[in-house]
């Protein structure tokens, strides 16, 4: 199956909360009222056009000799297994229409009223959070063609397109009454319904603007027919029915997704309509949400512009295990929903939210402090991106991340006139390469940061789509508090030679266009699991063997570097001789210099000590005094520190007190050494 | 791990003290206990058993310590045996460290006991000692016979801290004029001492002045995976190549103090328990201590969970179950997938630990942004030459080529592969390769945004010239601002300014610094932050003056203006402007001639089954106020009956949306009373129980909605906001 890649949604309201920091404290949503969940619904034309399949088809490509329904089908089912897992809450349902047969939600099946008031409509799937029964329901009609000829039998009488509309309607007034994202997904090839009838286009204008009023969002797929000679033309009727989202000025910015183009039901271009509506969809499947809207983007005193801010770049990770209820007389688990009370400790009462002071851990007590001192220690001012100067990019040190950047773009809501100075801004930065350092509080009480802001480039495909926005990276630094010191070493630089052997090594191994592109890199656990959790719930069978495109290509590697690292590998050999013979003279010095450094630190003063009494050996001990002192049962002469140094040496657990480290490295003798 | 401590501290409590010198508002006694509590405070705040801290007492009314018998000892009193501090001991100290009414009291003296605290506590042992005296010099000393003290200290590897009120520093620039002459000699005799045992000696003025510099907790380099760095696969070709490695953290957040949550012990009166958590002054521990360990009348909250199931036969449809009864297990849409105990492993994917290359890329086609994660350093295994040259040739190699490595990287066995960039780095001497994680497929997220630097229009077109786009005034205005504005030269000496070495953690250290301030000052209100704590929370003061005229430019050619809050207000009769499909078909028209949905003027019914579209044709195409009124009572009738007809909850969500759209529109038209009106009505019905019974959920949708009157902040005529507050409770 063509995959749409898994992800989570951008902030999902239950899981994956926890690991974004501290951050998420305080601030509900102004919105929070409105589910900020999406529901589609796929409306599918099944007419006797839409059941045909191509006349010239290619043995080799399957998905090339469906018909548009199926192929419609096909796609909806890969949307459905896509959302599923990336978007948990979000609802999803499909919608034949130009059936024979007629079929309205469940409850009303039993008074017998669906049918007869939407005629030839057909709903396969009632919108809702898909069941796995929902998706083995749609698995069975795309792949079993007994089961599809049965129920994709086209209407001999035409289907009332203001009739399908208000069905819609009603599926989304009753199933999702507050999304705050509802979309009718659209797919035929019919481009003038009623042909006859201007009233009956008329009504269906009408039923789309109650859709459009109702908030529901039409978004047409569109399918031609090159080899029957037709091309599928909007204006004959479906620009009546989808409303545009921006104002009718013809200098206005044109929409963010560009307009679907019309899908071709041939192979002809080598893509075929599955393949091109799957695109389509993919490109409408992630309704977009600001991470945080309107945020004062201050660039010099008195210089203010208002930005929205989205999450581009989020880690995902697997879904969490919830707890599930196996009833004793059935094997059909449930979900078990979570609440959960305060309590306090004492008497395991229950407590009002009102009743919590929050307290700090002092030398053995408590400090603490009232909400409103609480609240005002951690005012360090309203929410605002403060830029207090410029620096070149070079001077942002490689190491000086901690967390995703978050992408930044202008936003006119609050200051008209913010796109221009953003782009102005933009403009310079990217060209002169440098970066803004701001002050940076996100969000109300919002721990401070400083925060890098960089430019980065719009950059688009071979097609002209756009792969990463135009924008600006608000990226927070960390503070002194947040690095941490190196480790002491004992470098040994390499000479020229060696790194000039190695340098070609570089050279023969760029990776394409010598830039790591994520979109080559599915994460393979991720990929693996959900792999594993579909199957468990459709009860197929487990696969076998994942594949991993993130291992390295190493028969490439062997072909393209091998006879290179050979010869690196005895530049490296020499060399290594050569510095051990000068090294024998300065040995002295050397093992100064390295004290030199630790000085510093009185702690690590023992293993200097030791270092300068046995010059061929960092870690302390050698094996041979090791064994030495295992034989003779003298292991306690070693000091902890020595004990671990060599154990961990060796790989070995260097956990718990002296004693346990000594049984270790008796343990070590008796069964590794051995063996040597 | 840090090293085991022991500091005992001095503090002069002499009557001389209690004086305002030089003009200062405190008494020098106060002024040099802002360092030693901040000292003592740190002390306690770090938790460590291993950090001990003694408190001598010189100038002291009574006199207590091991020599007392002696007349060399007296007033010198050892308020603090070394050990932990804990809030006790602080309570107690706090009591005691006060101005005494004497002005005798040897400090040389008061260092022989303190030395002798180290030695008889510390003995041979592995500790740090120090040793810091606080004083203002101003009684009589017995300097003749410093070097044996110079020589204990030194043998014993104590370091001395002197600090004195007014000492004079030529190197912090202070200079006390017509000191006394006892002081003179004093502060002589001191300043030889910490030579002599390479001491620090300094004038209290700094040591109080540096108390906001925050310090930073060091920790100690651990690494997070040791084996090799392979480019290649040893297991299958002769031609790989590994270096054995060690991988460190490089960046970490360090997070502020997290708070508990607590509540008042069910048997404490509320005013008894504030009591004993702010009056630390009476050094006595609220009675009878709680058992769960605070003693300050608190009891901590913990969270409780139920779980509730799908029941048919139980109440309300759903039934508790304990935790016991549940297993693991994941959520496929609205499907629950059991996965049993043994079989927990199979959703992970298998993986052994592993650092290997997959290529190179260009170091300046580099996009700084995708960095996911806090960065870690890489060195070679302690001790191993060859790697350490092995690495070092890899490190020359990248750096020369301005390139970065990219690898696959599995911390341990069975867990998530990632994928990292590895950039070199050189030192004098120091070199290794900083890793940071990158982005896979998943994690990017495709939204696409116009460009910035030119404006495609619906029509097609492509414009260089439009009101989102800057021109060329704007353009070069905001090239010199950024220019001007240009922090690389103006740190210290000419160097960067704010690097991240110098810049703190503001909420981390602010958290920290009122927590010590109020285990000290129980009544008082927490102090202001520290200045270096919001220094870089605006450009620096020297730029802004040297920047304005660039400044000035900018904002003359951005024109930008604030969007008035009420721009948006809505007309009546807006029916012509109402929004169009693409075509510009006037759907308005074909609406007024349904036949169904009345036409014309004709006032209309809301069909419950179109409610919300019908609701917001009417207000569009209403003349005047009553035609609102009127839309409004209708939407509000259909509301009702969703409520009065729910089943469970199964019309709330439409109702919730109802109310929703009606508040929004009547907002948009500014005619709060047209929505107040029904939703009081509303409250009365659904809390009087005369909409099918008990609603109270219904109301708490409306609640956390925000549903309630429309406020006068939001739009003219609404409600106060105190009424409106009211107005959501349900009773």
């Amino acid at each position: 199956m063509t995959s749409l890649p898994y992800r989570d949604k951008p902030s999902d309201s239950n899981h994956g909360r926890g690991d974004e920091d501290d951050e998420e404290e305080e601030e509900v949503d102004a919105t929070s009222y409105k589910h900020d969940k999406d529901a589609v619904l796929f409306a599918i034309d099944v007419s006797e056009s839409m059941l045909t399949k191509p006349a010239e088809t290619d043995e080799k490509k399957p998905d090339a000799s469906l018909s548009p329904t199926v192929a419609a089908l096909k796609c909806a089912y890969a949307l459905m297994q896509q959302r599923i897992i990336s978007n948990p809450n979000d609802m999803m349902g499909i919608l034949l229409f130009g059936t024979e047969k007629s079929r309205f939600q469940d409850g009303d099946a039993e008074t017998g009223r669906g049918g007869l008031q939407y005629p030839h409509c057909y709903l396969l799937t009632d919108l809702d959070v898909p069941a796995a029964a929902d998706v083995k329901q749609l698995r069975t009609l795309v792949e079993d063609e007994e089961e599809a000829a049965n129920l994709l039998v086209a209407s001999k009488e035409e289907v009332s397109m203001a009739n399908m509309l208000f069905c819609a309607n009603q599926i989304f007034t009753t199933k999702a009454p507050n999304f705050s994202s509802r979309r009718l997904f659209l797919v035929t090839d019919n481009d003038y319904p009623h042909t006859s009838s201007r009233d009956a286009r008329n009504s269906a204008a009408v039923r789309a603007k109650d859709l459009y009023d109702l908030g529901v969002t039409i978004e047409l797929f569109p399918i031609s027919h090159p080899d029957r000679g037709y091309t599928f033309d909007r204006s004959k009727f479906y620009n009546d029915i989808v409303y545009s989202a921006t104002p009718s000025d013809p200098d206005a910015p044109a929409p963010l997704a560009a307009d679907i183009k019309p899908a071709s039901s041939t192979a002809r271009d080598g893509i075929s309509l599955l393949q091109s509506l799957l695109s389509s969809v993919a490109s409408r499947s992630a309704p977009r949400r600001a991470l945080i809207s309107n945020l004062p983007f201050e660039i010099g005193p008195g210089l203010k512009i208002s930005v929205k801010c989205f999450i581009l770049l989020k880690r995902q990770e697997p879904k969490r295990t919830t707890y599930v209820y196996l009833p004793p007389d059935s094997d059909k688990a449930q979900i078990a929903v979570g609440s959960s009370t305060l309590v306090a400790d004492d008497t395991a009462r229950s407590v009002e939210k009102t009743e919590v002071r929050t307290a700090y851990k002092f030398g053995g007590e408590t400090i603490s402090f009232t909400e409103e001192e609480i609240a005002k220690i951690k005012n360090f001012g309203d929410p605002v991106l403060r830029v207090i100067g410029f620096k070149p990019l070079s001077m942002l040190p490689v190491w000086a991340n901690l967390q995703p950047a978050t992408y930044c773009y202008p936003s006119e809501d609050e200051f008209v006139g913010s796109t221009r100075v953003f782009s102005a801004l933009h403009q310079k930065l990217l060209k002169d390469q440098k970066m803004g350092l701001a002050w940076f509080i996100a969000r109300k009480n919002a721990r401070p940061t400083l925060a890098a802001i960089i430019p980065g480039a719009e950059s688009r495909n071979e097609e002209g789509e756009q792969e990463v926005p135009p924008g600006l990276w608000i990226k927070p630094l960390p503070f002194a508090d947040d690095i941490r010191q190196a480790p002491e070493t004992n470098l040994v630089p390499a000479p020229d030679t060696l790194t000039d052997a190695m340098r070609v090594i570089v050279q023969q191994l760029q990776l394409p266009k010598a830039i790591y592109d994520p979109r080559k890199y599915p994460n393979p656990s991720l990929q693996w699991f959900y792999r594993i959790l579909q199957a468990l719930a459709l009860e197929e069978d487990l696969p076998e063997k994942a594949e991993d495109k993130t291992l390295p290509r190493w028969k490439q590697i062997h072909k393209r570097a091998g006879p290179y690292v050979v010869e690196w590998g005895s530049v490296l050999d020499e060399q290594y001789l050569v510095w051990q013979r000068d090294n024998d003279k300065q040995i002295k010095p050397q093992v100064n210099g390295a004290a030199k450094r630790t000085k510093a630190e009185p702690a690590s003063a023992g293993a200097k000590a030791k270092k300068v009494k046995k010059e061929d050996d960092e870690d302390g001990v050698t094996d041979a005094e090791m064994r030495d002192a295992y034989t003779k049962d003298a292991l306690i002469q070693f000091k902890v520190v020595d004990l671990k140094g060599w154990l961990q040496g060796k790989g070995q657990k260097t956990m718990g007190k002296k004693k346990d480290l000594m049984d270790a490295v008796i343990a070590f003798f008796e069964t590794k050494m051995d063996v040597t | 791990m840090a090293s085991k401590e022991a500091t005992v501290y001095i503090v002069d409590c002499g009557s001389t003290m209690g004086e305002r010198s030089n003009g200062r508002q405190q008494t020098n006694h106060d002024w040099a206990m802002e360092y030693i509590w901040d000292k003592l405070t740190s002390t306690v705040a770090n938790g460590r058993k291993t950090a001990l801290a003694g408190v001598v007492g010189l100038r002291t009314d009574g006199t207590e310590n091991l020599m007392d018998g002696e007349e060399d000892y007296a007033h010198i009193t050892v308020l603090q045996e070394l050990g932990q501090l804990l809030m006790p001991q602080l309570r107690k100290l706090r009591e005691e460290l006060v101005v005494s009414s004497t002005e005798a009291g040897d400090a040389i003296s008061a260092l022989v006991i303190a030395i002798q605290m180290i030695v008889a506590t510390c003995k041979k042992l592995q500790y740090q000692r120090r040793i810091v005296l606080l004083t203002d010099a101003r009684s009589a000393m017995q300097a003749d016979d410093l070097g044996n003290i110079t020589a204990k200290l030194k043998e014993d590897n104590i370091d001395l801290v002197v600090l004195g009120v007014d000492f004079d520093d030529a190197d912090y620039g202070y200079k006390e004029e017509s000191k006394d002459a006892t002081k003179a000699e004093n502060e002589a005799a001191l300043n030889q001492l910490c030579e002599d045992c390479n001491g620090v000696f300094g004038t209290l003025a700094q040591a109080v002045d540096e108390l906001g510099i925050p310090r930073v907790k060091p920790v100690k380099p651990v690494p997070s995976y040791r084996s090799m760095l392979t480019l290649g696969n040893p297991e299958e070709y002769e031609t790989a190549l590994a270096i054995d490695i060690e991988r460190y953290p490089k960046t970490m957040r360090a997070s502020a103090q997290s708070a508990s949550k607590f509540v008042i012990r069910s048997d404490m009166a509320a005013g008894e328990a504030t009591q004993s958590t702010q009056t630390m002054g009476n050094g006595e521990e609220a009675e009878g201590a709680a058992p769960n360990g605070t003693n300050d009348g608190l009891a901590a909250v913990k969270t409780a969970r139920t779980y509730l199931v799908n029941d048919e036969d139980a109440p309300g449809g759903k039934k508790d179950v304990d935790r016991d009864e549940l297993s693991k297990g994941y959520e496929y849409g609205r499907t629950a997938v059991h996965i049993s105990e043994s079989d927990q492993n199979v959703t992970l994917y298998e993986t052994k630990p592993g650092f290997d290359i997959i290529g190179f890329v260009d170091k300046n086609q580099y996009e700084r942004y995708l960095d996911m994660s806090r960065s870690n350093l890489i060195v070679t295994q302690r001790g191993n030459e060859k790697a350490s040259m092995a690495l070092s040739s890899l490190i020359h190699a990248l750096y020369e080529l301005e390139s970065y490595a990219v690898a696959r990287f599995v911390r341990k066995e069975m867990t998530e592969p990632r994928i990292v960039v590895l950039a070199p780095n050189i030192e004098p001497d120091f070199e290794c390769l900083y890793d940071l994680e990158l982005p896979f497929a998943e994690d990017v997220r495709g939204y696409r945004f116009p460009p910035l630097d030119r404006v495609v229009t619906v029509s097609g077109k492509i414009l260089k010239v439009h009101r989102n786009l800057p021109n060329e005034e704007l353009l070069d205005a905001m090239s010199e601002l950024v220019d001007s504005m240009d922090l690389s030269t103006l740190g210290e000496e000419g160097g960067e300014y704010a690097v991240p070495d110098e810049t703190y953690s503001p909420m981390l250290h602010r958290i920290a610094q009122v927590i010590k301030h109020r285990a000290i000052h129980p009544n008082e209100a927490p102090p202001a932050p520290y200045e270096i704590l919001t220094r870089f929370s605006r450009p620096p003061d020297n730029l802004i003056a040297k920047t304005q005229r660039e400044l000035d430019r900018v904002i003359k050619a951005a024109d930008v203006k604030k969007v008035p809050p009420k721009a948006r207000a809505r007309r009546y009769g807006r029916g012509k402007e109402a929004p169009k499909p693409l075509s510009d078909l006037d759907v308005g028209a074909l609406l007024a001639l349904d036949p169904k949905r009345g036409g014309g003027k004709l006032k209309r019914k809301i069909d419950p089954q179109n409610a919300i579209p019908e609701f917001k044709q009417l207000v569009q195409r209403a003349e005047d106020l009553p035609d609102l009124q009127d839309a409004c009572g209708q939407l509000g009738a259909v509301i009702e009956d969703w409520v009065r007809f729910s089943v469970g909850d199964s019309g709330y969500g439409r109702a919730v949306e109802g109310l929703r759209v009606m508040r929004e529109e009547m907002g948009e038209m500014e005619e709060a009373g047209a929505y107040n009106d029904v939703v009081k009505g509303l409250r009365e019905k659904v809390l009087g129980g005369a909409l099918g019974g008990e609603r109270a959920l219904f109301w708490y949708k409306v609640r956390v909605g925000r549903l309630g009157l429309l406020l006068g902040s939001e739009c003219e005529g609404g409600a106060g906001e105190e009424e409106g507050r009211e107005f959501l409770r349900a009773k």
